[in-house]
């Protein structure tokens, strides 16, 4: 689309995407992009770690369920309320975003910002009471 | 008091890439705009700082610059907006080439521009006797998006833009969607076509950098929304 510019005359080329975003001043906007970015690619993380976990079904009930022991630890359990939180956040900014392109979300898309950790730190709280009840 | 800056320069005579230059400025006062900063060091410190200005009343939209790391116009920012008890840090518009010091190369800004075919296209001939009609109700549609300066902030402002030259950018969407929900236009399909492509405006991740730059308060990314659903609803 762009033609490159006037060769005749020298220019400095700023083309540092990963420095421009990182020094660049961020809103909530940016932010909620970063992070639906990085919780993306941690939900795509965990679906390997889960079919891998789950291979063993193939070898029996025996391994399986050795496998599965690995996971029940009270550690692990908290790893997994983490893993909830990335699923909450970008299940409920994947929501901000359908508001803001369908309906007239961009007014107010702030509020949709705070809405969306607001309601994600309430669930996520709510999750960690019911996981956790039987130890405390 | 004495205001403290940071400018990069860069003078493709003598200097490989930009690097920082600080000014200490004295007898500045806190109402003052950060252009006359800019014209108190250019006038009486360093007559080789080199920056765009015209108008100097936020119209023309030259003077976009990127101050403590976000995108403004020098002449729309009062110092007492500013953290001015710190150190200013003022760049060029991010991503775009540096011709020198703060005047980076705004060609392919206006390339994009061009694309959307900012002008009013009809096909059948005007009413005889009077011009194009358009009701009160149908032009305040039109008010927001219209009241855009071209200073290229938003575009530049945009992490998208950084990522990938060919996105067309929030400046050039904002004034298709001046002429597409214009009721006297006569080819908002034509423009349509334009912008449905992965480097037009489905690259918009609604990041909101535009919204927080426009130095004329524009809602650009509400405006790109419209165009959105236009276009996922359009029937042929």
């Amino acid at each position: 689309m762009a033609e490159k510019i006037n060769p005749k005359i020298k220019t400095f080329d700023q083309k540092e995407w990963v420095k421009t975003n990182l020094s660049y001043k961020k809103d909530s906007g940016s932010w909620a992009w970063i992070l639906h970015r990085i919780s993306g690619v941690a939900l795509i993380a965990y679906l390997f770690l889960h079919i891998w976990s789950i291979s063993p079904l193939v070898q029996g009930k025996a391994a399986f369920e050795q496998k599965m022991a690995t996971y029940s630890s009270t550690l692990f359990s908290f790893v997994e309320w983490f893993l909830f939180a990335f699923v909450l956040f970008h299940a409920l900014n994947g929501v901000r975003i359908i508001i803001v392109d369908w309906a007239d979300g961009a007014k107010y898309h702030k509020q949709l910002y705070l809405y969306t950790w607001v309601i994600g730190i309430l669930l996520f709280l709510a999750m960690g009471l019911i996981m956790f009840s039987h130890i405390f | 008091m004495e205001l403290s800056v940071k400018i990069l320069r860069y003078n493709p005579e003598k200097d490989s890439k930009p690097y920082f230059q600080e000014y200490k400025v004295p007898g500045v006062a806190e109402d003052w705009r950060l252009l006359d900063v800019l014209h108190e060091i250019k006038w009486k410190l360093d007559g080789t700082l080199t920056f765009r200005r015209s108008c100097a009343h936020g119209v023309c939209g030259s003077d976009g610059i990127r101050v403590n790391g976000k995108n403004r116009l020098a002449c729309s920012i009062l110092l007492k907006d500013l953290n001015y008890k710190k150190t200013i840090i003022i760049e060029p518009l991010p991503a775009m080439p540096i011709i020198k010091d703060l005047v980076v190369d705004m060609t392919s800004f206006f390339q994009k521009y061009e694309v959307i075919k900012p002008y009013l296209i009809t096909k059948t001939p005007p009413p005889p006797d009077a011009e194009r009609f358009q009701s009160n109700e149908d032009a305040e549609k039109l008010f927001e998006s219209a009241k855009c300066i071209l200073c290229g902030c938003c575009t530049t402002s945009c992490p998208s833009t950084w990522t990938n030259d060919n996105y067309i950018g929030p400046a050039a969407l904002l004034k298709t969607y001046r002429f597409v929900f214009d009721t006297r236009d006569e080819a908002p399909d034509e423009r349509l076509d334009i912008i449905d492509n992965p480097d037009g405006i489905w690259r918009c991740h609604t990041i909101f950098n535009c919204i927080e730059t426009c130095p004329k308060e524009i809602n650009i990314t509400w405006h790109i929304s419209q165009l959105k659903t236009r276009l996922a609803t359009r029937e042929f």
